[in-house]
C-alpha cells in the first residue's frame, strides 16, 4: 500500500541514505568474502578493490594443509547433535512444568530463570573440573551436554510460553481416548508448537556453530576442533596469510548465511520471542 | 468435570521433566554453587587438593589494580556499548519505518552482521584495521591525515572493539525496535496527523512512550551482552595493548588458564556475575520509574 504512494523529493533522499547505510554495514562481509578469492599479496596491496582473477588457490589449501576441513565436519556434528538432543529433552521438561501445576513448578520455574542470568564464564572452571572428574573432559559428548544444559534453562522458558496457548481441551480429549501423556506430548502437542521449535533450533543453532571458547577448552586436544577455534588458531600459523584466514571465514559464515536467507521468518520470530523471555 | 480434568493434566508423569532438570543441576547449578568454594581457595587447576584459604582472594582483589583495571573496562565497555548499540538501532529501525521500498532487503543487511561469530568478526576488522593496508587508514591516507594505530592504541583500542559491536550488535536490537513500531496503533498516529501535531512532538509524545517496552528490553540486553564480551577481544586485542581492553571475562581466562590461578580466576568470575545481577536489577528499576513518569 505504501508503495502505490507517490515518491517525493524527501523519500527519495531517505532511500539513498539507506542504501547508504546499507552499503557500509555490507562493506566487512563483503571485503572478507572478496579476500578469499585474492592472493595474499593483492589483498595487502588492494585491500578494496576486485580480485583480478578468481582465484580458488586459498580453498585448495584450506582444503589440504589445514584442519578446516576437519574442524568444519566437528562443527557440523557438533551443532545437529546437540540440537537434536535439545528438542528431545527441553519440550518435554516445559510440558511437565507448564501442565502441572504445584510444588514442582514453583520451583524448578524460577530456577530455570534464575540459570539464564548465569554468564557462562562465571561457572566454567568448577564445570572444567567436574567433566575432569567423570571423565568427559576431552570428549566430544563434553560440549553436546553443555549445550543440552545451557538451553534447559532458557529453553524451558521458551517453550512454556508457547505451550500455555495450546488449548488444554485437545490433550483431554486425547487421554480419554485412552492416549498416554508422553504420547499425547510427542503426537499431539509437539506438532503444535512447531514455530517455537523452528526458532529455539535457530538461536541454539547458530550459536553453538558460533561458539568458541567453551569447545576450545573442553574437545579433544591436538586433535581439530570446531571450525572457529581453528580460525583462531590460524593466526598463530599463518600470521600474514590473510588469504586463507579469509577463506576459512568464509567456510564458517556461508551455512549461517543460507539458512538465514531461507528461515527468515523464523529468525526474526526467534529474536522476538527471545527478547520477551528474557 | 474440573475435578477430572486436574486429575488429567496431574497424570502428566515427572519423569518426562529429568533428563533436562537433571542435567542443567548437574552441568549449570551444580557447577554455579561450586564456584563460591572455589573461590576460598587457591587451586591452581592441576593439584588433586584445593587448600581452602577463606576470603583471601577477595583480599587479594581489592588491592589488585590489574582487576580494577578490567573491572572499570568492563562497565565502560557495557555501558558505551549499550548506549551507542540503542542509539544506531533506533535509528536504523525510525529510518526504515519510513523508507517506501525493500524494507527487508536493508533490515536483513543490518541485521547480517549479527550472524557472524565473534572470532570471524573480529579478524574480519582485525584486517579492516590493520595499520598498513587496512581500509581505515588508507583513506585516512588518501585525505593527507596520518595513519591511526587502531587497535595498537591504549587510548583508541578500547574504543574500536565498542564500533565493531556495534556495528555486529545494532541489527538485533533495531528487530526488536522495529517490532515496537509496529505495535503503536496507527489511528493514533493518524489523529495527531489530522490535529496539527508537529512530526518531532509526535515521535516525543508518541512514539517515544509507546517504545518504552522495547527500550527496557534492548538496554537491559544490550548491558548484560556488554558485559559477556569476549571472542572479539581474544581475536582483536587479546586485552592489549598493556591492559587497555582487558576486560573480566578475558581477565578469568588469563588467570585461570595461563597462569593457573584458578581460585582467584572463580573469585572475578564471582564478582562478573554480581556485576549481572545488580546490572539488571538496578536497571530495570530505573526503567521503571521511567515508565511512570511517561
Amino acid at each position: 500500500m505504501h508503495n502505490s504512494k507517490k515518491w517525493k523529493t524527501g523519500d527519495y533522499i531517505l532511500f539513498f541514505i539507506v542504501a547508504i547505510l546499507a552499503l557500509a554495514f555490507f562493506f566487512p562481509m563483503l571485503f572478507s568474502i572478496l579476500s578469499a578469492f585474492k592472493t595474499n599479496g593483492e589483498i595487502l596491496k588492494n585491500p578494496i578493490g576486485l580480485p583480478k582473477r578468481i582465484n580458488f588457490s586459498n580453498f585448495f589449501y584450506l582444503w589440504n594443509k589445514t584442519s578446516i576441513p576437519r574442524a568444519t565436519v566437528n562443527s557440523f556434528i557438533l551443532t545437529t547433535v546437540s540440537c537434536f538432543f535439545i528438542i528431545l529433552v527441553v519440550p518435554m521438561s516445559s510440558y511437565v512444568i507448564e501442565r502441572r501445576s504445584g510444588k514442582f513448578s514453583s520451583f524448578f520455574y524460577p530456577l530455570f530463570l534464575a540459570g539464564m542470568m548465569i554468564p557462562f564464564q562465571a561457572y566454567m572452571i568448577p564445570l572444567f573440573r567436574e567433566l575432569r572428574v567423570i571423565g568427559l573432559f576431552g570428549t566430544m559428548l563434553a560440549p553436546v551436554i553443555i549445550y543440552i544444559s545451557g538451553a534447559s534453562s532458557f529453553g524451558t522458558l521458551l517453550y512454556c510460553s508457547f505451550i500455555r496457548s495450546v488449548p488444554k481441551e485437545i490433550e483431554e480429549s486425547a487421554a480419554i481416548d485412552g492416549s498416554s501423556p508422553f504420547k499425547t506430548f510427542w503426537k499431539i502437542v509437539f506438532p503444535l508448537l512447531k514455530p517455537c521449535t523452528a526458532s529455539m533450533l535457530i538461536l541454539q543453532g547458530v550459536g553453538i556453530w558460533n561458539d568458541f571458547l567453551m569447545p576450545m577448552m573442553v574437545m579433544p586436544a591436538n586433535q581439530p576442533k570446531t571450525i572457529n577455534v581453528e580460525i583462531f588458531s590460524f593466526i598463530g600459523e599463518f600470521q600474514v596469510r590473510y588469504d586463507v584466514l579469509f577463506c576459512g571465514t568464509l567456510v564458517a559464515i556461508v551455512p549461517v548465511i543460507i539458512i538465514f536467507i531461507f528461515l527468515q521468518k523464523y529468525f526474526i520470530n526467534g529474536i522476538m520471542a527471545g527478547a520477551v523471555k528474557s | 468435570m474440573t475435578l477430572k480434568k486436574t486429575g488429567l493434566i496431574k497424570r502428566i508423569p515427572v519423569w518426562m521433566a529429568f533428563p533436562s532438570i537433571l542435567m542443567f543441576s548437574l552441568f549449570v547449578i551444580m557447577p554455579a554453587v561450586m564456584s563460591i568454594y572455589f573461590s576460598l581457595t587457591s587451586w591452581d587447576g592441576l593439584s588433586p587438593h584445593m587448600q581452602f584459604i577463606g576470603l583471601r582472594n577477595y583480599m587479594d582483589l581489592i588491592h589488585d589494580e590489574r582487576f580494577w583495571n578490567a573491572f572499570r573496562n568492563t562497565i565502560f565497555l557495557a555501558v558505551a556499548l549499550a548506549i551507542l548499540e540503542n542509539i544506531v538501532a533506533l535509528t536504523l529501525a525510525l529510518i526504515l519505518d519510513k523508507v517506501l521500498k525493500a524494507r527487508t532487503l536493508f533490515r536483513s543487511i543490518f541485521y547480517l552482521p549479527n550472524l557472524l561469530s565473534g572470532i570471524v568478526t573480529g579478524y574480519i576488522w582485525v584486517a579492516l584495521m590493520n595499520y598498513s593496508f587496512g581500509i581505515f587508514n588508507v583513506v585516512l591516507n588518501h585525505l593527507k591525515i596520518a595513519s591511526i594505530n587502531w587497535l595498537g592504541n591504549p587510548g583508541i583500542a578500547l574504543w574500536s572493539i565498542i564500533f565493531v559491536m556495534v556495528w555486529k550488535g545494532a541489527g538485533y536490537y533495531m528487530i526488536i525496535y522495529i517490532a515496537g513500531l509496529n505495535s503503536i496503533p496507527s489511528d493514533i498516529l493518524e489523529a495527531a496527523d489530522i490535529d496539527g501535531v508537529s512530526p518531532i512532538r509526535k515521535f516525543f509524545s508518541i512514539t517515544v512512550p509507546m517504545l518504552a517496552g522495547s527500550f527496557t528490553i534492548n538496554l537491559t540486553l544490550s548491558l548484560i551482552n556488554g558485559l559477556k564480551v569476549f571472542d572479539q577481544i581474544v581475536a582483536m586485542t587479546s586485552g592489549g595493548p598493556g591492559f587497555a581492553t582487558e576486560t573480566l571475562t578475558y581477565q578469568i581466562y588469563t588467570v585461570a588458564f595461563s597462569e593457573g590461578k584458578q581460585g582467584y580466576g572463580t573469585a572475578i568470575a564471582l564478582i562478573l556475575f554480581l556485576l549481572t545481577m545488580v546490572f539488571s536489577l538496578v536497571e530495570t528499576k530505573l526503567i521503571r520509574r521511567f515508565e511512570v513518569e511517561v
